[in-house]
Order: C-alpha cells, then structure tokens, then sequence
C-alpha cells in the first residue's frame, strides 16, 4: 500500500541544513493500522505531510498504491490526495463558515461529484460518524469530539485507500478521545489502512504496529494484537533500523509499560 | 469547479467586509457610469466638425481709422492684395468666424404665403463675397457658389441670395430641395433671399448652441472700419502671413490696426476648454475611483488569504488544486462585483435621472453602466488574479501545521 525507500527531506536555509528525514524506510499493507509516535521535532510531521502527498521530499522513492510519487506534478499529487488519502487533523481543520454539510461535501466537490451523489456521500459519512442530524449546524456549535467526527466523516466521505490521522485526539479529553479512537478502529476494521501520528502511547498501543521515529529516522517495532482488546496484546520487536540513546530509552520506556 | 453555493454560504456568514466592498462598488459603478457618459458626450460635442478647413483657415481684425479714404476700394485692394500673396489660397470678409464665440444670427421666414409663413430656426449669418465658400473650405454640396456680379456691398438687408447648410436646409425645407427657394429675412414678403446653394457642414460661432450647424452666406460684402478678415493659406504658413500680410497692408495705407491672427483650430481649442477641462477632471476622477475600487478589491482578497491561510491549506490537503483556489477568490469577488454592479447599475441610472433634471443633461445611456460592470470584471480579475495566484501556492502543508 505504502512503500518508503531511502527518504530524505532535508529544509535548506541559507546558514541552516536541516535533515528531517534521513534514509526513512517503511512499508505500510493494506488494511493495517499503524501508530506513528516519536518525541517532538524527530520528523514525525514530516513523515506525515510525505506520507500524506502535503509536500515533497529530497531524496529517496515512495510508492503509494504502486504508483511511484516521485516528481509528480501539483495537480496530480491534489488528485492523488483527494482520491485515495482522507485527512484528519489534530486541530479538526473544518471551515467555519461552511456548516457540517458543507465541510464534508468540501473534498467531494473538488473530485467533480455531481450534487446528488455529493448528498448521498455526505449523508452516508455523516451517519457513520452519528451526526446526519446535525449537518446543517457550524462547527462552532459542536463540541471538540464532535468536530473531529465532522473532520473523519469528512476523510472517509471520498472513500479513501487509506487516512492519515494527525493527533486526532490531541485536543480532545480522554472520553472523546476513546470515541474517536473506536471510531477510527471501525473504520479500519471495514479495511480502511489507517496511519495515525500520536503523542499518546496508549493509543499508539491500540494500532497493529507502532513505528517511532527519531532523529528522522525509523525504528520499526510491530505490536501484535490478540482477541479484541487492545490493551496488553502481545508485542514483539523487529531489529531497529537504527538505535541511539534517546531512542533505546523511548523503546525501554514503551516496553515498560 | 465553481463552487458557488459554499462560497454565498462564506459570504453571508461573513458579511462586513463584503458589504463595505459592495458599497464602495455600487458607488463607483454609478458614478463611472455617469462620468463616462458625461466625458465621452463632451468628446462628442468637442468631435464635431465644423465643416471648413481648420489647419488652414485663420481670421484677423482690421481696423482702419482713416475717414478721408474710399472706405469699400479699400477693402477690396486689401482682399486682392492678400489673395496675392504667396502661400495664401484664398481669402475674404466676413461677418463671423466659425467657432469664434462672437458673430451674427438670425431667424427668417418661410413660407408660399402669408398664411402658411413659419419661421425657420435661427441660423448663424457669413456675409461674404464669392470667395468666402472657398476660403472657409466648405464643401460645396447643391447649387452654386455667387457670382462676381451678384455680390453687393454695404448693408446686410440688400441681400438676394443665399448659400445655406445641409443642416439648414434639412430642418427648413425637409426633403423638399432647398435650391431656388425663397426665404425672407423680414416678415413674409420682405427682404427676400433665393437660395442658390448648399454646402455640406458649416457651423456657427456658438459651440453651445442648438442650432449650432445652422449657417446661411448671404451675398454681401460688408463695409465697417472694424472688418474681419478670413484666410486660407497652406498649412504652416500662418507664422509668415502674420507678418506679410500687415506690411502689405501697411504698404498701401498705414492708418491701420491689423490684429489677432488665429487659426479655426485654435477657436476649436478654446470654446472648447472648458468642456476638455471638465472631461479631463472626470477622466481623473473614473481613474481614481476604479482604482481605489481595484485596491479594494486586492486589499480584501489579501486579507482574505492571510485570514485563511490554513483553510487554504486545508482546501489543498483535501484535492483542491491551484486553479481551484484562483477560481475561488475569483468567484467570491465576482459575486461580490456582480451584486454591486447589478444594483449600481440602478443607482447609476437615477444619478442619471437627477442629473438631467438638474442640469438639463441627455438620458443616461443603458450601454454605460454595462460597460462599467464589465470593465469592473476586468479589474476585478486583475485586482484578484495576483494574490489569488499567491493564495494558490500556499503549500498543503500548512494544514498540519500550528498556525
């Protein structure tokens, strides 16, 4: 589904060469729903926005969905967003002008939808996240948990291959929170691959596989579940790309608890 | 993607800056609409031509004081001795010269009796001898010019024949032909005048006047100490005729004042100043006003971006593309500019409606607040493209980002 070979992403200023990334290399399956966790600045959002076709990268090959990304053009990288990848933000990022409706029908209308079929979808997308009776109120008359479902219904109204979840539950309290967790656990469930970028290790838990980056690169660390709770499942770690202190301290960390 | 009805939605739940904008547009198409008729009417009235051959027709004053001399001989070596000199095509007296500002007018009477005698429009009067068709530089149309020996001199009321403008002839006779009619230049019966021929285009003093392509040359060469002179020389020969032409005179008789030498095209200049000056000072204000519309315009796009600057992003992470965001601001403004230019459209066509009650100008043209609206697309698109484009190149990343 995701391939990532050798990425790097390096931000040029004129006195400044950052490396975000460096020799990144991750595949993603179908149907797998990944934690993408790491201390701040280690290039998880970077990750992301590559992942994510939101900007380019320096080096390296990424294949989504087999099509190879590389030097591909604006309009065809918007396409490829809008098709197959639906975004989650950790800040919601719905238009405050545009009621529920209007917000979810946003990515439908760029793809060329006709009305009919954009009111079906947004319907159907909104039902899914149990706010069909609210489409018609604004973001600000919805609590943050409610916004967030406004923003997946959003993601899951053009039917994408797979989302990309930013701190989805970063600005919510831990009730939302684990609402909108199950809903995103759903979600894959019905097949959609799912990458979620969380600072919360317990719900970096509740993913199949949990991938910390640090220092703009991955570690690999795949944590297999059993039956359906997700909590305490069974985890077994694949050899490290790359181990440094900070990050044998991160996967001690993770392993005690 | 034109994505209207989103774009009402942000309207309305915006309203502020879109109505301050919306004024300032309906303000501006209503009076770019009525300035620009008023300018391109004054062009119009400044755009009329006279009829005679401006470059190279001038006048000059004569005044002789000598009262011991044969004051019509005079007059008449001086015409000959004029014609004669180099450069110079033709030349005559005159009563009036075109576009001056100062000459005489009359109406007259028409008619096959006394019953049915009506009085025509006024018309401006070119006394003249047979050279004055030609050294005025009209064109010739009907008829014929006067003959040598039908030209009398000494006063206006001997006249017998008569040369008129199509102008005159049209609004007098209609279709009837205006040559060999009779028009009297007293009550029926007196004074009449045969008209002989019609000239195409000859135009009075009085800019402003309504009968202004009203003229009639009649067959008299007047005799006054004060006389008016009209020249036709080659074109730029008037700097040497200024001065030959008094040491001509001066050669034959001294007691003279030979003054105020000025082209048929600098008359033009000046009557009309003041309709130049006014349709310059509209010119400036359309000008002014589109462009402190246009900064508008730009001003609250670039506002706009700045305020939505994750959206966009954000509109960009979800598949927009560049030309989706273009379009959006494009489409937003247009709303905006077709609103304001539907209803300045209206208000235009009232300030019209008060204008010609109040300083009796013609009826607004419809075409003028079309043609606002549509220039005002025309710079909404340039006022918007720029930023737009800006706007487009925000990057997708920016969605994912604190701001």
């Amino acid at each position: 589904m995701l391939s990532m070979k050798n990425i790097s992403k390096v931000f040029k200023t004129d006195l400044v060469e950052t490396h975000a990334l460096r020799d990144f290399n991750l595949e993603v399956a179908e149907g797998e729903f990944v934690a993408v966790t790491g201390p701040s600045g280690s290039g998880k959002t970077t990750f992301l926005n590559i992942a994510g076709l939101l900007e380019g990268f320096t080096q390296g090959d990424y294949f989504l969905d087999g099509v190879n990304i590389s030097n591909m053009s604006d309009n065809k990288s918007a396409a490829i967003r809008n098709e197959k990848i639906g975004f989650i933000f950790q800040g919601f990022n719905l238009i405050p002008d545009l009621n529920l409706a209007e917000n979810v029908e946003v990515p439908l209308r760029y793809r060329g939808f006709n009305a009919k079929e954009r009111k079906r979808r947004v319907q159907k997308a909104l039902e899914q996240v149990g706010l069909a009776a609210r489409m018609k109120h604004l973001p600000s008359q919805l609590s943050g948990g409610q916004q967030q479902r406004v923003a997946i219904a959003r993601a899951l109204a053009g039917e994408p291959r797979f989302l990309l979840a930013d701190e989805p539950t970063g600005n919510l309290d831990s009730m939302m929170a684990r609402q909108v967790m199950e809903l995103l656990e759903d979600i894959n469930k019905a097949g959609t691959t799912i990458i979620m970028v969380t600072h919360d290790a317990e719900l970096a838990r509740r993913a199949q596989r949990n991938i910390q980056i640090v220092d703009g690169q991955v570690c690999d660390f795949t944590m297999y579940q059993s039956g359906e709770g997700h909590q305490g499942g069974e985890r077994a770690s694949e050899k490290p790309h790359l181990v440094t202190e900070s990050h044998v301290s991160l996967n001690q960390d993770k392993v005690a608890s | 993607m034109l994505q209207i009805k989103p774009i009402l939605s942000t309207l309305m739940r915006n309203k502020s800056g879109p109505i301050l904008l919306l004024i300032q547009i309906i303000l501006s198409v209503a009076i770019v609409a009525n300035a620009s008729f008023i300018i391109s009417e004054r062009i119009a009235l400044m755009d009329r031509d006279s009829g005679t051959a401006e470059d190279q027709v001038f006048n000059f004053r004569l005044y002789t004081f000598d009262t011991n001399i044969d004051l019509e001989s005079q007059i008449q070596r001086d015409i000959r001795a004029i014609r004669d000199l180099p450069g110079v095509i033709d030349a005559s007296t005159t009563s009036m010269v075109p576009l001056s500002g100062g000459g005489w007018s009359s109406g007259y009477t028409v008619g096959s009796s006394e019953e049915t005698a009506k009085d025509t429009e006024g018309a401006a009067i070119y006394y003249g001898d047979e050279h004055i068709v030609n050294s005025l530089g009209v064109e010739l149309i009907e008829g014929r010019n006067f003959y040598e020996e039908e030209i009398l001199t000494g006063s206006p009321d001997l006249a017998t024949h008569g040369i008129v403008s199509k102008a005159f002839a049209k609004e007098t006779w209609g279709d009837e032909p205006a040559i060999g009619q009779i028009m009297y230049a007293g009550d029926f019966g007196e004074m009449p005048i045969k008209i002989i021929g019609v000239v195409d285009k000859l135009q009075g003093a009085w800019v402003n006047s309504s009968y202004l392509d009203n003229s009639v040359i009649l067959n008299i060469q007047l005799v006054n100490v004060f006389t008016k002179v009209l020249v036709r020389a080659e074109v730029g020969t008037l700097a040497q005729l200024k001065e030959a032409i008094p040491a001509t005179l001066h050669k034959d008789n001294r007691n003279r004042v030979i003054e105020g030498f000025t082209l048929i095209s600098e008359h033009r200049k000046r009557v009309y100043r003041n309709h130049e000056l006014m349709a310059t000072v509209l010119s400036m204000m359309v000008v002014l006003l589109l462009l402190i519309t246009s900064l508008g315009l730009a001003g609250m796009v670039m506002f706009n971006i700045e305020r939505r600057t994750k959206q966009i992003g954000t509109r960009r992470a979800l598949g927009a593309k560049k030309r989706d965001i273009i379009s959006f601001f494009l489409v937003e403004n247009y709303i905006i500019c077709l609103v304001g230019g539907v209803i300045g459209g209206f208000v235009a066509v009232l300030l019209g409606q008060q204008l010609m009650s109040l300083y009796s100008l013609p009826q607004l043209d419809l075409i003028y607040p079309l043609m606002t609206v549509a220039g005002l697309i025309v710079l909404t698109t340039i006022a918007v493209i720029l930023p737009a484009r800006k706007a487009a190149r925000i990057s997708p990343a920016i969605a994912t980002r604190s701001v």
